[in-house]
């Protein structure tokens, strides 16, 4: 195209060649030597600027597109959960100011949506709306994990605190998502839900003071003081044979893994409340505590002081036992105090803090063994939750003993870590022969 | 020291990081061959020695530098760190040891009562924060100490920072805290 079907205006001759001039590119005539035409010398945009001039002299700025996506999501997430216009508000407001920060402007699409998705959840909990994080990763379809470090940011950067919600403020809306009304299930199966939330709450609140909330999630145990809150409120014989499972898929919801314990759990301190209880005369197991739910959380100030009561008595009698058994050094001593004290001795031991110490708290620790055997305050009160129950136990020998840091090292040690020459060259040989089998089978 | 008369705390440290560097390169390759108790990474580009005593696992980058973990004070640390570089220098390299550093401790205690994290939380705000749905456990940063404990609601203690020293004015720093928001022991 350079050379071919041009002639030079000057003189005519159809001899022209691409003569670039620095980074201007030229047609030039031989013969003549004029320029047919030439290039742009710098790259101009081919249709005007990137910024358009109406832009450059706008006096008022647009706000971002994806700032207006993101309200428009907050927007959306507050009608799907069906909340107030107040918190709508409070949400966006929040949004705008967390956008502007450096570590949400620059961010993927997926973390401005799950900042969203804090922001409302953030308005809920100070307008006292009971929500769970929960509840917003299934809204945004978010990994939890992504939506724990969001929140906690967004949190530091916008300096807000919220208060805390409690597991029974959010059952009542957790409860109506069951199934179970007369229109669904048949009459036998069917609950009232406000029936159910009530004695789900009761469960719950007994669950709060048994160790059985703390630190677990609450999904899975709303769904266990559900399902036990229903087969209470009619023990017939049907509601005592219908599992999880078949409770879950008539109630239309997706079963959770950790309900089952926690119904074990729940069963539990059922059954020592059960023990209590003045009419009832024969032992109580987990298979037959069902029918006396509705009594035992009628009556559970009552019945826990009382069980306090036995255990204290209880505690006093092993106690009075082992005293006389009482030996500082004795590994084994058989009674329920044994494995308390042998993680005393294995802690007291172990005290890395400084040197000097260690005598004071051995010494220390023999006189609150002759005194109060457990520190560990599990075995005073009634209920605890089981990682202080089965305390584990701290191995101790991997310790060296009066460290320096400065000590010589012996060659031999050393020599402990490094191959022979032979053995080194039968590892080599070894490596070869391993990775040729693969090769020949890949 | 006042606060806490009946019974010593237990502080045990489980972990000590510390760094230090060779001043040489370091071929990977020649260490994964002749060294034994070693995993040789190279995708990470690196190589990984366990030593036996003390028990540290350390992790060799060709550039010298040197992280060691696993040891259970600073003085272990230091002398698993000094046996590391003897036998790399064994294994034909010159090695000079220097630049050891303490990067980070962490060490467990356990209170002999149960914590209210509620109530703990509300009281120390913004310093601890605490959030039940994503960890079980309220977080308390010491700024001058630069440490930071994590706090279970069954009394027990997760400390991390730059020394064993931090580490123990930490536990002494937050005891008084505890004390006062533990929960009451029956109802």
């Amino acid at each position: 195209m350079s050379k071919a079907g041009l002639k030079c205006p000057n003189c005519g001759s159809s001899n022209i060649v691409n003569d670039d001039l620095y980074s201007q590119a030229q047609l030039v005539c031989v013969e003549c030597g004029a320029v047919v035409s030439e290039g742009s010398l710098a790259d101009d945009p081919l249709w005007g600027t990137d910024v358009s001039y109406s832009r450059t002299t706008a006096v008022k700025k647009n706000p971002c597109l994806n700032l207006i996506k993101g309200l428009e999501r907050v927007k959306e997430i507050c009608r799907i959960l069906r909340l107030n216009a107040e918190i709508e508000h409070l949400a966006q407001t929040y949004f705008r100011t967390a956008y502007q920060h450096e570590s949400f402007i620059n961010v993927t699409l997926q973390r401005k949506e799950v900042l969203a998705g804090c922001c409302v959840c953030i308005s809920c909990r100070q307008r006292n709306w009971p929500i769970t994080l929960g509840t917003i990763c299934c809204v945004l379809n978010a990994e939890e994990t992504l939506l724990g470090g969001v929140y906690q940011e967004m949190l530091k950067i916008l300096n807000i605190q919220a208060p805390f919600v409690s597991v029974v403020e959010v059952i009542e809306t957790h409860v109506h998502e069951y199934k179970i009304s007369k229109q669904d299930v048949p009459e036998d199966f069917a609950e009232d839900p406000k029936v159910l939330t009530k004695r789900a709450v009761e469960l719950v609140e007994l669950a709060g003071e048994s160790w059985i909330v703390t630190g677990r999630r609450p999904l899975p145990l709303m769904m266990a003081a559900t399902y036990l809150a229903w087969q209470s409120l009619n023990p017939n014989r049907h509601r005592l044979k219908f599992s999880l499972d078949k409770f879950c898929n008539m109630a239309k919801v997706r079963k959770r893994r950790a309900a089952a314990t926690r119904i074990t759990e729940l069963k539990e301190v059922l059954c020592r409340l059960g023990k209590e209880l003045p009419w009832v005369t024969e032992a109580v197991t987990e298979s037959d505590v069902v029918p006396l739910v509705g009594d035992i959380l009628k009556y559970r100030h009552s019945l826990l002081a009382r069980a306090l009561k036995t255990h204290e008595k209880a505690l006093e009698a092993n106690c009075a036992q082992t005293s006389t058994l009482n030996h500082p050094t004795d590994e084994v001593v058989p009674t329920q105090h044994s494995e308390s004290r042998n993680e005393n001795e294995s802690t007291s031991s172990v005290v890395q803090l400084s040197p000097s110490n260690k005598g004071e708290n051995q010494g220390d620790k023999n006189d609150d063994q002759s005194e109060e055997p457990v520190p560990n305050w599990g075995k005073k009160v009634l209920f605890a939750p089981p990682c202080v129950i089965n305390a584990k136990r701290r191995r101790v020998e991997r310790r060296v003993e009066n460290c320096t840091g400065d000590e010589e090292i012996s060659d031999g040690e050393i020599d402990s870590y490094i191959r022979s020459p032979q053995e080194a060259r039968d590892f080599a040989l070894m490596q070869k022969m391993l990775s040729l089998p693969n090769s020949e089978n890949s | 020291m006042d606060s806490k008369n009946d019974e010593a705390l237990d502080i045990i440290v489980t972990n000590v990081v510390a760094t230090f560097r060779t001043r040489c390169h370091l071929n990977l390759r020649k260490i994964a061959l002749e060294g034994t108790n070693v995993i040789y990474k190279p995708e990470m580009g690196k190589v990984l020695m366990k030593l036996r005593k003390p028990k540290i696992t350390a992790s060799i980058w060709s550039s010298g530098k040197i992280i060691c973990t696993g040891a259970t004070s600073e003085e272990e640390a230091k002398l698993g760190a000094r046996r590391l570089a003897r036998c790399l220098q064994k294994l034909g390299f010159k090695v000079r040891f220097s630049a050891f550093r303490v990067v980070n401790v962490l060490a467990v205690c356990s209170m002999p009562f149960a914590v209210h994290l509620i109530n703990f939380t509300n009281n120390n705000r913004p310093i601890a924060s605490y959030e039940p749905e994503l960890h079980p456990a309220a977080t308390y940063r010491i700024k001058n100490l630069k440490a930071t404990v994590q706090v279970f609601s069954t009394g027990s203690l997760t400390v991390t920072g730059p020394n064993v020293q931090n580490v123990a004015a930490a536990v002494e720093h937050i005891y008084p805290i505890l004390y006062e928001c533990q929960k009451p022991r029956c109802k």
